[in-house]
């Protein structure tokens, strides 16, 4: 029954996206299937539905304010369904919420993506030596949790990888399998180049480059065709008309079916309370993007949402030492990735999964 | 449920007085440790030596940069444009808005410039006889010159096939030269370098080579990294390493997984060689 439903739904959405050729994403609210989210609800949903009373109950009876605040936003829906109204009342609520619980004033942008604008980014492997300031730029301005105690406290949304330069050497001809064979059954004379599942995240030389490796960093690839999107049960996580793929944290039930999808190792889990500081907090912040997040949810990068919107770059283009990360309007032909696209050599991460990142990974 | 969420509201109200008895003691304190140790906090941006930025609030809660407590580098831009002035003219960037191409200047960061107009020698004017004009432009050494900058005791550019006058101008010491002769300013070192790096100065006008902050709109207000906070242009090379850019200190590694003691497992590679 919900089969047939689904299916129908699906290609009524399917003939009229063909004649407007629209990404599906274009208009999210229309695009998004009523009768599957409610579905899903009434079969699999019951419970979970029963205990959100339960909570709702539990939070009326104190009259704390912070309280009501949380009331309102367990009941706040997706946030591609809210009407503009709605969308304000929750910003209000949210802008309200973390200027007390953080000390300082809060903005939480609404900002849409706008029109003629479809993002791209790329990164040129070449040049990057593995400083990892990247890494502790987007810490700085998206809000991620910092603690050093427990694990899984600490949350960084780009990863460096250190890669082995490798090398072939004479003296190792005869090794292989079976030992001292080893040329029978293909010669093992090297020593690993580029081999991405042996990579190194938790290097730390005095200096960077090191001179036997090279360094890849690794964030979300914002794919045109996101398999993180593809398997969210609540459809909490998908993709934005400017091609950015975001979060609506408060529908989030932290599944990680997401983070199973993504064969970039881009999404992260907070399973502690954020550790957040107040004098670290950055006050400046979008709803899709860098607003504190909760314990449970899942995040990972948004290109700055709440800075790329509004024209500036991401946080960790800014900051790169030798300058290899490249940040622009694809649609734009005289962007910087525009160009790059036209005149270097680029490629994707993991291309033959059909996932159509918008991050290109190029040299000179 | 509704017992331990008393317990806990209490608990935190606890927390919350305590808090702010910490917090009055640290006020009282304040005045005086803010006068004792505040020193200013100054990182760097690209190439070490070449460029900083001191740290200061220019609203509240809101720094111009942030800098990163284990090596002093830039991690954070509240405003990519501190310091900066209009680029001047450059070919093919004429179609940018006025005030929207910018760069930090150089001529200030450079101890010796003063001095390299004026007492320097300049080769002409009265107490020049004969001119003491380099008579062409082969290597040469320089003894006060290298007693003065270092690097230039090993000029690590261009493997013996560059030198001094290939990048200074002959008479006008302040400047640099670019291919007519004509003298060029130190903060607008891409025309002199694009007189040999082409390639390298096409893609640095287009945003793929170097860096530019602030804005990625196309005619949108960035600053530009010139090519001289990046590299050194008595040392391209840095000795054996054979690159264009100096080596740096890393920012801290992630954290470790749960029950992780170390990494030593990603230095263990699966097959054996
Ligand atoms: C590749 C071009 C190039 C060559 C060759 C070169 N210089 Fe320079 N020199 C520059 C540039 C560019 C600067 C400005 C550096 C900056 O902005 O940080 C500079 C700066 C200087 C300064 C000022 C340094 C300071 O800290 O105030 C002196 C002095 C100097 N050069 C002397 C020499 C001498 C002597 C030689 C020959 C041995 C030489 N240079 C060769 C490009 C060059
Ligand atoms: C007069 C010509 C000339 C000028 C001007 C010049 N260079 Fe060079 N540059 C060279 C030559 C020649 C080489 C060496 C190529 C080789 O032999 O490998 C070189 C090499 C380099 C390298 C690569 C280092 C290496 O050897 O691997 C860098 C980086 C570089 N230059 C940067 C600059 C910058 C920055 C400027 C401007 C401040 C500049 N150059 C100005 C001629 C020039
Ligand atoms: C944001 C920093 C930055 C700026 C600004 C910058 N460069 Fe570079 N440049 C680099 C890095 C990093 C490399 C790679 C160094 C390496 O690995 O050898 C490089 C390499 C080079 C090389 C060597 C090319 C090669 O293939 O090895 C040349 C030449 C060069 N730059 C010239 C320039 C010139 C000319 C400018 C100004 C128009 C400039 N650079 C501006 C960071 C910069």
């Amino acid at each position: 029954m919900i089969h047939s439903k689904l299916s129908a739904a699906v290609s009524a959405k399917e003939n009229t996206s063909e004649r407007q050729l629209q990404p599906v994403s274009a208009d999210p609210a229309q695009a998004v299937l009523k009768t599957t989210r409610r579905d899903f609800l009434k079969t699999g949903g019951m419970l979970s539905l029963s205990s959100l009373m339960g909570t709702a109950a539990l939070m009326t009876q104190s009259d704390d304010a912070h309280a009501a605040v949380e009331w309102a936003e367990h009941f706040q829906k997706n946030y591609r369904l809210m009407t503009d109204q709605e969308k304000a009342e929750s910003r209000a609520r949210l802008e309200k919420r973390y200027s007390s619980e953080y000390g300082k004033q809060v903005t939480v942008d609404t900002t849409d993506a706008q029109p003629g604008v479809l993002m791209g980014y790329a990164l040129n492997i070449r040049k990057c030596i593995g400083c990892r300031r990247c890494v502790h730029a987007c810490v700085a301005e998206n809000n991620q949790s910092r603690g050093t105690k427990r694990a899984g406290e600490k949350i960084e949304w780009i990863q460096v990888l250190r890669m082995e330069r490798g090398k072939f050497d004479a003296g190792k001809m005869n090794q292989g399998y079976p030992e001292g064979l080893g040329i029978q059954v293909g010669g093992n004379a090297y020593t690993p180049a580029g081999q991405i599942l042996e990579g190194q995240y938790h290097y730390n030389p005095e200096k960077v480059p090191e001179d036997d490796a090279n360094y890849m960093p690794i964030a979300c690839m914002q794919c045109e065709k996101p398999p993180c999107v593809k398997v969210c049960p609540v459809r909490t996580t998908y993709r934005e008309p400017d091609g950015v793929v975001v979060i609506d944290y408060n529908w989030c039930i932290g599944c990680r079916m997401c983070m199973g999808a993504c064969p970039y190792w881009a999404r992260r889990l907070n399973v502690t309370n954020p550790v957040l500081p107040k004098e670290e907090m950055n006050p400046v912040t979008h709803y899709l993007g860098n607003r504190p997040r909760m314990r449970g949810v899942v995040e990972k990068c948004h290109w700055c949402l709440q800075r790329s919107r509004h024209g500036r770059y991401p946080a960790c283009v800014e900051v790169c030492p030798v300058g290899a990360r490249k940040f622009g309007n694809l649609l734009d032909p005289e962007s910087e990735v525009s160009l790059i696209l036209a005149r270097k050599n680029v490629f994707r991460l993991k291309a033959d999964l059909n996932t159509f990142p918008k991050f290109f990974y190029f040299y000179d | 449920m509704k017992k331990i969420a008393t317990y806990a509201t209490i608990l935190a109200m606890c927390g919350g007085a305590l808090y702010s008895v910490i917090a009055a003691e640290n006020v009282a304190e304040q005045p005086v440790q803010v006068e004792a140790t505040k020193e200013p906090v100054v990182c760097f941006e690209s190439r070490k030596g070449a460029s900083e930025i001191t740290q200061q609030e220019i609203k509240p809660g809101w720094p111009n940069v942030k800098c990163s407590p284990t090596t002093g580098a830039a991690l954070w831009y509240g405003d990519p444009f501190e310091g900066t002035v209009p680029m001047g003219k450059m070919p093919l960037l004429e179609n940018i808005p006025d005030g929207h191409a910018l760069v930090k200047p150089r001529t200030e960061k450079l101890a010796l410039m003063p001095l390299c107009s004026t007492a320097c020698h300049n080769g002409v004017g009265p107490q020049f006889t004969p001119p003491t004009l380099p008579k062409d432009k082969r290597p040469t050494p320089i003894p006060t010159m290298e007693a003065m900058v270092p690097d230039l005791k090993n000029l690590q550019h261009g493997r013996d096939r560059i030198w001094c006058m290939d990048c200074h101008h002959t008479t006008k010491r302040n400047m640099l030269v670019d291919n007519f002769g004509d003298p060029v300013s130190f903060d607008q070192p891409q025309l002199l370098c694009g007189k040999c790096h082409g390639d390298k100065l096409r893609d640095w006008r287009d945003g793929i080579h170097g860096k530019r902050i602030g804005e990625f709109t196309t005619g949108g207000k960035k600053r530009w990294f010139t090519c001289t906070e990046c590299h050194n242009p008595h040392n391209v090379q840095d000795g054996l390493r054979n690159k264009g850019f100096v080596q740096l200190q890393p920012e801290p590694p992630p954290q470790l997984a749960k029950g992780m003691k170390d990494a030593k497992h990603e230095l263990v590679h699966p097959v054996p060689h």
